[in-house]
């Protein structure tokens, strides 16, 4: 199980770096043609904070158990949050049946359960399905914002449940920055169009990656509970295994004890 | 000094292309561009089509799928969603994707409502990124008879 999880953990890592030159190119795009925009960015309805009340939230947790505390971990970042935020009416969209079960059971509105295609299959047109979903919601109207609780990948032994602004554009420090816009460059066909697309291919990448850092992050910490299962399950076999042999040397020693005392007394 | 001019076309999976190219042909919204080294800085929509560029082997073609290139310093970023060079389109599934569409568009006469508006529109795009990986199996064989 062990090495199960550390193949299919090096699959999901290397996607993750794969992906990531071109997340990176997006996001200095975005940020060179909000230098452009300048203050009109402001105005666009995917910048600014929407006018619902309710706060639409993205969990992304595990398909299966077995894996530590990797969901629990999620669900207590998610409990902290509702509790510092009592006035905000959370509404769930979920990926990862766990996560569906706990906030099922606890009786949260949840507006989305994604199951297609499944986490382990997850490629890009499932994060784009996931960001074109969050987008429309946040355009209706009914919330002011749209967070994500993903679980960030920092290493193969850390893995840190971690909340971020998705919606509206720029909210959060993680803003699209890096270099501004500098000086003239031909935009083709112009701003507005680009931004156009250019946005939705963020959020594309934002969902991917948060997905995909919370997909590495399950494998590494089943990787690590099935270790320590594995050690555990090591260490007592050595265990019993000397408690066995204590034992049956004890019985042939009892009898060879009932043999020897029992020739003696025949002589 | 002309400078080189450097491809490097970025998807989600991988990249695709990084080498240095004499010119390239790129699929902008407004219609197909040239990019020759020492090109002003620029950034460019792209829609579905075919880039093609010539580097030191000779011309080559790409499917590229909706996104974006950009131009500084003899670098040319294609960002897109898809790159598929003409040895990896798989041709049956691209024909039937091309019948798939054509199907769908052939029986909505007049689309009435919104989500008939919605699925044509859907299936002009598929129509057409089938349209375009077709072309460019076609370009990629002839480019291998001539070389």
């Amino acid at each position: 199980m062990e090495m199960v999880s550390t193949t299919k953990l090096r699959r999901f890592q290397d996607r993750a770096v794969a992906s990531r030159p071109y997340a990176n190119e997006i996001a200095q795009l975005l940020g060179h043609m909000a230098g452009v925009m300048g203050d009109r960015l402001g105005e666009r309805p995917l910048f600014r904070p929407g006018r619902g009340k309710q706060t639409a939230v993205l969990v992304v947790t595990s398909e299966r158990g077995l894996c530590g505390a990797y969901n629990s971990n999620m669900f207590r970042v998610v409990e902290t949050w509702l509790a510092s935020n009592p006035g905000k009416k959370p509404v769930f969209f979920v990926y990862g049946k766990k996560g569906f079960q706990y906030l099922s059971k606890r009786g949260f509105e949840i507006e989305r359960f994604f199951v297609d295609p499944p986490l382990e299959k997850l490629d890009y047109r499932g994060a784009k399905f996931v960001a074109s979903a969050l987008r429309e919601a946040f355009l209706s109207g009914r919330f002011d914002e749209v967070l994500v609780f993903y679980t960030a990948f920092e290493s193969v032994a850390r893995f840190v449940p971690t909340k971020v602004t998705l919606l509206p554009v720029g909210a959060d420090a993680s803003k699209p920055g890096g270099k501004q816009s500098s000086g003239d460059v031909i935009l083709e066909p112009d701003v507005e169009t680009l931004l156009e697309k250019l946005v939705p291919r963020y959020l594309e990448t934002r969902v991917y990656n948060a997905l995909l850092e919370s997909l590495t992050s399950e494998y590494a910490s089943r990787r690590m509970s099935m270790k320590n299962a594995t050690d555990a399950a090591t260490d007592m076999q050595g265990v019993l295994k000397k408690q066995y042999n204590r034992k049956r040397q004890e019985t042939i020693t009892k009898e060879l004890l009932d043999i020897v005392g029992g020739a003696e007394a025949v002589r | 000094m002309a400078g080189e001019l450097t491809l490097r076309v970025i998807t989600p999976d991988r990249i695709v292309v990084d080498e240095p190219v004499e010119s390239v042909q790129i699929p902008a919204l407004d219609g197909s561009m040239g990019i020759l080294p020492r090109h002003a800085p620029m950034v460019a929509a792209l829609q579905v089509g075919v880039l093609r560029y010539r580097g030191k082997s000779g011309e080559k073609v790409l499917f590229v799928s909706e996104g974006f290139a950009e131009v500084r310093d003899n670098l040319l970023r294609v960002v897109c969603e898809a790159g598929e060079t003409a040895g990896e389109i798989d041709e049956k599934r691209a024909r039937e994707a091309e019948q798939r569409a054509r199907e769908r568009l052939s029986r909505k006469g007049e689309a009435a409502t919104a989500a008939e508006t919605f699925d044509q529109l859907r299936a002009e795009a598929a129509l057409r990124r089938a349209l375009m990986r077709l072309k460019v199996l076609e370009y990629g064989s002839r480019d291998r008879v001539r070389s």
